[in-house]
């Protein structure tokens, strides 16, 4: 809690930023973000699109599990449902500015069908629910050839606005970086509205939240399909940064890694959301660094640290579960406390 | 500062910010002097890991003989590897790292995804050439993706002269049973239908297709599907071992006895050396020469270095010959633009590329191949022999 | 006509050993409430110690068998120490996701330290065929189904019976009044888990055997769940049951409609009983409190 602010009424309390100081940083993050393409490499700047992606699609599953407390193991799937939407609208002619929100909504609708479920069972059984779907949607990926060009997947032409086109990576930043923040700033937003009050009762109690007014069905419904519009529009990013994709990207791994990237970024936050996304993002990147650089230094520690991606992944995510349930987003709010009350400690 | 400076300011950082994105980066190919870098992403952990070790074994040994010969008209070979995982996001995230940083002229990817994310990248930056072990037809296409070449046929071009071979076997009497069983990935379906179209126009009969999953499946319906066909030949496409030695023993125990065939991964030694303790030899089309065969001066080449800086390697896997090969594919190119004093840029080495017509692999082919159409359609039919427990040749170098 | 017989033979045989798996997984979720998506790899995990003592040390295959199971054992009470228990109160969420971490560990640890390459291990059992009139039955798919039934026939016994069991029954439908009891309920558990591991690695051994040695032997594990749903999470007869089921349904799926329908026939099993009856066949139904 920052020192000396004091909120005079409900609206102030809501408001995202409370102070200058806050809205002065956001401002530089901001700005240095947006001129990234000017001072950074091309690989900092992929990289940045990559995690900007998985921003965006870890934004939609903290919603559902994060918020709403419904464990969606299908959102992978989504991203896929997104990324083929805007393949197969694309080949067809229709502008990205169309395409884009169209995939949203048809991985919504999809959304809604796989939340289906949640009108009979809760808990595991709907996780079970979830993964089931998943590999539904998988299999129409690899077997629906006309549609998604199956196995050897599918092509997808570039973003186009009105003659102005997205090819290569710093254009992208561009487009990715702004529906990013718009994401991001619509999520938080939700996140104080009335649906996002009714997603946190519905986490805690459900029945007594169904006590006191809010409709059971139409906000689980609503949870997946917001979830599932985020991983819509993150696949039809993807698409149009990656140019090219096949069924195999779609796995039942890139589930788990949005899934992990909400719990270890922070569930129900959307600070967390961004922290999750970029950190499980850079886990492999800082992995073949380490592997590098002990090369030089101790050679045949990297035939060890190579192969321990996967172990260092699961190995997190329990670090994360057993020491800090309310991952990254709690960190980094002790952190900023420490600044803000020193020289007092917290 | 006055408010006019700091309105100056922020309109310059303002058409800064909107006119960052418009500048063009340059595509200036690599200067006559200095190292030849081939930069990589191989999947040496990860699923693949099998046989992405044996990769990036393949490229590194070639720089090191090659650079130990002199290098590439005086110029060293410069290899820069990471490894991906078999992840597209790692793969194409190491393309970007090291384009950035190393300039490459010559890139080796892991898979089919990786190359059709890469190429508008690859082609807008205009200074390299890239190449992997996939044999996928729809990477061997000049025109959408100039840059890159397979090094070999592709699956559907192996599978045609399976069936030449088969219906010259049997030319006389009657005409063999076939049943294919592959894998549903594109390793296991990409050459299916060019092998059925062949078998259709030399009227062999296909009477019975199998599709399983990757791995870790039970074979016995399908086993039971297979013995009522009754088939005369199995063939094999997209598995390096499992589960082809259960279903063998479980069509033994059927009362089936056919011949089985595969084609270039699924011939590698597990494979053959599985099959014939089972009593079963092993068939098939394979598009290098093997790494126990003598007749070829690289291969030879191949075993001594092997044997003097990796002793631990007992054989050598085609994916090792496959990367090599990529290897000296890579440096013929490199010369041939040294030579004609041009610089290396993509039009330029793929004009090199398409002038490869009559290039000596050094043996791993058994005749001169042509590199022109960014494949190479020639193969051999190799048979295992009990005696020398090996595969030996069973026909002539065939061209499709 | 005797297609359709030998498909339905074969599904019910390899239905066996799916039940082992979902033994496996049922154990724990009525024994401690965790939902294990662990449970492939720590087959797969028990099926790699086998291949190693047999293949690397040399050692009989009943020997390394056994040794495989105490390997498992401990690595089961490792695993319920220190990740199971600190997290006892945790929402569903973070105990699925310290599984699947665990998964992750598990499946990183064997790729790191075996490779991807896939391995033959030794079969323990003969593989004679049977034959009936026109159908064949494969020896390895009597031989899975045998030892399965015998293992499965031996736990329902030991917890109707045995004074071990009948604990273990009561720390699972009631933690508390089981400790007033008198009752180790952490012992209980830990035997749980343990209990678990071992069916798992008699799983993994006996797929390894017949399908070769892999880590993609961890997915063979995603198809239980339609059994485990179909059957009740918590109901060890309903495991078995819907196993043999599902087993079957497979069969029919990959003999009629070809093999890509694995894929799919499971999940399509597992959203229609959501939709019909959720709680499976033999399933308690879940009441909540306010």
């Amino acid at each position: 809690m920052r020192t000396g602010v004091f909120h005079e009424s409900f609206r102030a309390e809501e408001r995202l930023w409370d102070s200058s100081t806050q809205r002065r940083w956001m401002l530089a993050f901001l700005l240095a973000l947006f001129t990234m393409p000017l001072w950074g490499s091309d690989y900092l700047l992929a990289m940045a699109c990559i995690v900007g992606i998985h921003v965006i699609a870890t934004l939609g599953l903290n919603l559902t599990t994060g918020n709403a407390g419904l464990i969606s193991l299908a959102h992978g799937a989504f991203v896929g449902v997104g990324c083929y939407t805007v393949a197969w609208l694309g080949k067809h002619g229709v502008p990205f500015w169309l395409a884009l929100p169209a995939a949203g909504l048809l991985s919504a609708a999809l959304g809604l069908v796989v939340g289906l479920p949640s009108l009979r069972v809760k808990g595991i059984y709907l996780a079970v629910a979830t993964l089931a779907a998943h590999f539904v949607l998988t299999f129409v990926f690899r077997e629906w050839e006309p549609v998604t060009g199956g196995v050897p997947g599918t092509s997808i032409p570039r973003a186009n606005l009105f003659g102005f086109e997205f090819h290569g990576d710093r254009r992208n930043f561009y487009l990715i970086f702004t529906v990013a923040f718009v994401a991001a700033l619509a999520a938080r937003n939700l996140g104080r509205s009335r649906f996002g009050r009714a997603f946190v009762a519905v986490r805690e109690r459900d029945f007594s939240a169904e006590i006191l007014g809010v409709h059971l069905l139409s906000t689980k419904l609503l949870a997946f399909a917001i979830g599932a519009f985020y991983a819509g529009v993150a696949g039809g990013l993807l698409g149009y940064f990656y140019g090219a994709i096949t069924p195999e990207y779609f796995a039942l791994t890139l589930s788990v890694f949005y899934l992990a990237a909400v719990i270890v970024g922070g569930l129900g936050t959307v600070l967390g959301s961004i922290l999750g996304a970029l950190f499980m993002t850079f886990v492999p990147e800082a992995l073949r660094l380490a592997a590098h650089l002990s090369s030089q230094w101790f050679p045949g520690v990297a035939a060890l640290l190579l192969p321990m991606g996967q172990v260092v992944f699961g190995a997190l995510i329990i670090g994360f579960l057993v020491f800090e349930p309310h991952g990254l987003a709690a960190i980094w709010g002790r952190i900023r406390r420490t600044f803000h009350l020193w020289p007092f400690k917290t | 500062m006055t408010r006019i400076t700091r309105r100056r300011i922020v309109q310059g950082l303002g058409a800064a910010a909107t006119l960052g994105p418009f500048a063009i980066g340059s595509s200036q190919g690599q200067t006559q002097k200095g190292d030849i870098v081939i930069g990589a992403a191989q999947p040496i952990t990860g699923v693949f890991s099998f046989a992405g070790i044996a990769m990036n074994n393949g490229i590194a040994d070639y720089c090191a003989w090659r650079n130990a010969k002199g290098g590439v008209m005086g110029r060293k070979l410069k290899y820069v590897a990471e490894d991906s995982g078999f992840k597209l996001d790692q793969s194409v995230a190491i393309f970007k790292k090291i384009m950035a940083a190393e300039k490459p002229t010559f890139f080796y990817g892991e898979s089919t995804q990786w190359v059709k994310a890469i190429t508008a990248d690859a082609v807008a930056a205009g200074h390299v050439m890239t190449s992997s072990t996939s044999l996928a037809t729809v990477v061997a296409d000049p025109a959408n993706v100039p840059q890159h070449f397979v090094p070999g046929p592709t699956y559907p071009r192996l599978h045609e002269i399976l069936m030449e071979y088969i219906a010259k076997t049997y030319s006389t009497g009657a005409k063999p049973r076939i049943a294919y069983v592959y894998a549903d990935t594109e390793f296991g379906r990409d050459g299916i239908p060019g092998g059925k179209a062949r078998a259709q126009k030399l009227g062999l009969p296909i009477v019975e297709e199998i599709v399983t999953k990757q791995a870790g499946i039970d074979v016995a319906p399908e086993v039971a599907k297979l013995r009522r066909a009754r088939p005369d030949i199995v063939i094999f496409q997209g598995y390096i071992l499992a589960p082809m030695p259960e279903f063998v023993r479980q069509m033994a125990e059927a009362g089936l006895n056919p011949k089985i065939m595969g084609t270039a991964w699924g011939l590698d030694k597990p494979a053959y050396d599985a099959l014939a303790k089972l009593g079963v030899n092993l068939t098939g089309a394979s598009m290098y020469r093997y790494g126990h065969e003598t007749d070829s001066a690289m291969i030879n080449n191949m075993r001594e270095h092997l044997a003097k800086n990796r002793p631990e390697v007992k054989f050598i896997s085609p994916f090792y010959v496959s990367s090599w090969l990529s290897g000296m594919v890579f440096a013929e190119i490199a010369e041939r633009c040294i030579k004609a004093n041009k610089p290396f840029t993509l039009a330029n080495m793929k004009a090199a590329l398409e002038g490869m017509k009559d290039w000596d692999s050094g043996g791993i082919f058994g005749q001169l191949v042509d590199l022109s159409s960014h494949q190479i359609p020639v193969g051999r039919i190799y048979a295992y022999d009990p005696g020398k427990q090996a595969m030996e040749p069973a026909s002539g170098w065939i061209k499709v | 006509m005797s297609e359709f017989i030998e498909y339905s033979l074969l599904g019910l045989l390899s239905g066996g050993v799916t039940a082992l798996v979902a033994l496996s997984f049922v154990l724990i979720y009525k024994g401690t409430g965790v939902v294990n998506f662990a449970v492939g790899e720590v087959m797969m995990l028990g099926a790699y110690f086998y291949y190693a003592g047999t293949v690397t040390f040399g050692l009989a295959p009943w020997l390394a068998f056994i040794g495989s199971m105490a390997l498992i054992a401990l690595l089961a009470m490792v695993v319920e120490r220190a990740v199971l228990r600190p997290l006892s109160g945790q929402p569903v969420v973070a105990v699925l996701m310290a599984t699947i971490g665990l998964a992750s560990i598990i499946h990183g640890g064997v790729e790191a330290v075996w490779g991807g390459d896939t391995y033959s291990p030794p079969t323990l059992l003969p593989r004679t065929p049977l034959m009936l009139g026109d159908i064949l039955i494969p020896g390895t798919a009597l031989g899975n189904f045998a030892v399965a039934a015998l293992l499965i026939g031996g736990f329902l016994a030991f917890f109707r019976y045995s004074k071990t069991g009948i604990a273990l029954r009561a720390t699972a439908s009631d933690p508390v009044t089981a400790a007033t009891l008198g009752i180790n309920i952490n012992r209980a558990q830990r035997l749980t888990w343990v209990l678990s591991g071992l069916v798992g690695t008699v799983a993994g051994v006996l797929i390894a055997s017949s399908a070769g040695l892999s880590p993609l032997l961890a997915s063979a594990a995603l198809g239980v769940f339609a059994a485990i749903i179909l059957g009740g999470m918590d109901s060890v007869l309903g495991a078995i049951v819907a196993s043999l089921i599902v087993g079957w349904v497979e069969a029919l799926g990959a003999g009629y409609l070809g093999g890509k329908s694995r894929d799919i026939v499971p999940y399509v099993v597992v959203l229609a009983i959501l939709v019909i009856r959720p709680y499976g066949i033999f399933g308690t139904r879940g009441i909540e409190r306010l």
